[in-house]
């Protein structure tokens, strides 16, 4: 778990401080949110974690023990970080920047070898085609999949990933939140993850601290933030669209009413789509209401309007 | 090999020139046809392919010494430490370049006196200046986002200057030294002057004994080793900047 603790920052010669008296946990295993305007002091939270930057009040520390207490070379080399702006190293081929921490670690040839071609793999960049490129004859997409790929390298318990999908269009950015969350499933890190963009912050997160002004607004579940915004920044900041952002949360499990209710309909979505799925098929073809299937196809319910805007009404615990 | 592609041909060259300047005979030849009624063709003290050993030796003494210390200077003023440095160097990196070679020479001379060794501290002192601009202009050159990768991987300073720093401004780097060496090519023959030898022995000779030949022979082995010496380091600098592409 990283804990920040009561953390300031003031960088010299700049009117405000850039993090103010901030206080949140990443629990271990889970991913962490940290959303807020540009400048808001994102980056620089980050930074304080693997010591990039020093802070001038309060204390970071991670499963218990101070960061302060560590060599800085050897606490970073125990975090994985995915830049801003990725920072491949130019000079080097795609497998050689993803080899650096393991070099660094005095990794054996082969393991290190072995471990580049797993990585590239993992990030779905076939390693014989792309293990021998050079950082400038990649698109930005699969920079940035390198620079995961090379925060991954020496399996760090705790990753630091600073907008790492910031450069590429939504289809893209939509296929590695998905690839994401298969190797978050798999690999259970303890993730600090920056953006400054909400509809990531909900994908992503198991928990959203939302900035403004180097001090923290609110910290939630994605679903409470959209649902119980703190104040009008929050509101503002998550978006009018922010019940449609709430669908996409939820399963549709969550509104499931009778199978009568979509008689006549022969059309179902899956279990495991979310009521935003849902509510487009309902729009897309035109009925009150539409059939939910298991995995064997066999009807379990369905969803209607209705149940959708009775789902909405609940308060969330 | 694609490293060697852009050093083949300049070391052939390097090849001819040596090959021309020893042989003697050849330079009698050519220069008694260019001035027919000239007595004094060739410089007497020494042999062409001599002086080019003693022009080499006072070139690559002072370039050794202007690159190591500009490289040096240049490093530790991009440095933490050194970052206070910064705008002393600077200035007097651009004041230096505003200065004439042969004013800087003429008067070190009596500072430092005569002979070789004198000659090469002022031919060292003079050469410092590309090398260390350019290395503050491409250390300062690799990207901000690279540095900080490098540093929160949890490269050691010295790794990150090694490793990532020095080869992304090598290019740089070595467009400066090969502008000090052409330079200290061309400037080395005021060397003469101090009795340090090499092709301004020759030039100097001609001038004073009013043999143009003599003249012709330093200046044309001059320019042959600056452009010989020019190509080479090109290449070098073309094998770096096309086998490790800098574009980020
Ligand atoms: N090295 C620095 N020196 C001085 N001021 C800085 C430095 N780095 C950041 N700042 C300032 O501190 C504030 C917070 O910057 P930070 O980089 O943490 O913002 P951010 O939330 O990451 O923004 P963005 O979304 O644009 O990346 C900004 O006002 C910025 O100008
Ligand atoms: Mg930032």
């Amino acid at each position: 778990m990283i804990s920040i603790r009561n953390v300031s920052k003031s960088y010299e010669n700049a009117e405000s401080a850039a993090v103010r008296d901030l206080s949140f946990d990443v629990p271990t295993g889970e991913v962490v949110v940290l959303i807020g305007p540009s400048g808001c002091g994102k980056s620089t939270t980050m930074r304080m974690v693997n010591r990039l930057v020093e802070p001038d009040a309060g204390t970071i520390t991670i499963d218990g023990q101070d960061v302060r207490e560590y060599r800085p070379e050897q606490l970073r080399r125990r975090i994985g970080y995915a830049i801003q702006g990725v920072g491949l190293f130019p000079h080097w081929t795609v497998a050689q920047n993803v080899a650096v921490v393991p070099g660094l670690l005095g990794w054996e040839r082969d393991r290190i070898a072995e471990r580049t071609t797993e990585l590239l793999d993992l990030v779905g960049l076939e390693p014989d085609a792309y293990g021998g490129k050079y950082p400038h004859e990649l698109s930005g997409g699969e920079a940035q999949r390198v620079g995961v790929a090379r925060a991954l390298a020496a399996d760090p318990p705790v990753l630091l990933m600073d907008e790492p999908f910031g450069a590429v269009d939504p289809l893209t950015r939509d296929r590695l939140h998905v690839e994401f969350l298969a190797i978050q499933d798999r690999l259970k890190k303890t993730v600090l993850f920056v953006t400054h963009d909400m509809d990531e912050a909900v994908a992503l997160g198991d928990r959203i601290v939302v900035m403004r002004d180097g001090m923290l607004v609110q910290q939630d579940t994605p679903e409470r933030v959209l649902a119980y915004p703190a104040d009008e920044f929050v509101a503002s900041f998550v978006g009018t669209e922010r019940a449609l952002k709430r669908l996409s949360l939820a399963p549709v499990t969550e509104a499931l009413a009778p199978v009568g209710l979509a008689e006549g309909c022969q059309c179902s979505v899956s279990a495991t789509a979310s009521l935003r799925e849902a509510l487009a098929r309902i729009l897309e073809l035109g009925v009150p209401a539409i059939g939910v299937h298991d995995e064997r196809h066999r009807l379990i319910g369905a969803v209607s309007v209705e149940s959708i805007v009775e789902r909405f009404k609940r308060p969330l615990t | 090999m694609r490293a060697l592609r852009h050093i083949a041909a300049p070391m052939l060259a390097l090849g001819a020139y040596l090959a021309v300047a020893a042989a003697t005979p050849l330079w009698t030849a050519a220069l008694g046809a260019a001035f027919p009624g000239e007595t004094r063709i060739l410089y007497p003290d020494a042999a062409p392919l001599e002086l080019v050993a003693q022009h080499l030796e006072l070139v690559l003494i002072s370039s050794a010494i202007s690159i190591a210390v500009g490289l040096a200077l240049g490093v530790f003023v991009t440095r933490p430490a050194g970052a206070g440095f910064y705008d002393v160097v600077n200035d007097l990196t651009n004041l230096g370049q505003t200065f004439p070679p042969v004013a800087v020479f003429t008067l070190a001379v009596p500072f430092l006196g005569f002979g070789l060794r004198p000659t090469v501290v002022a031919l060292a002192l003079y050469g410092i200046l590309p090398v260390l601009r350019n290395t503050v202009a491409g250390l300062k050159g690799v990207p901000a986002e690279v540095l900080e990768s490098a540093t929160g991987m949890g490269m050691r300073s010295a790794e990150r200057l090694l490793r990532v720093e020095l080869p992304l401004a090598a290019p740089v780097i070595v467009a400066g030294i090969r502008v000090s060496v052409v330079v200290n090519v061309a400037t080395a023959t005021i060397g003469a002057i101090a009795g340090a030898g090499g092709f301004g022995a020759p030039i100097i000779n001609g001038l004073v004994n009013l043999a143009p030949a003599v003249t012709l022979e330093g200046a044309l082995l001059a320019a042959g080793l600056a452009l010989v010496l020019d190509a080479l380091l090109g290449g070098v600098e073309h094998t770096l900047a096309s086998g490790r592409p800098s574009a980020v």
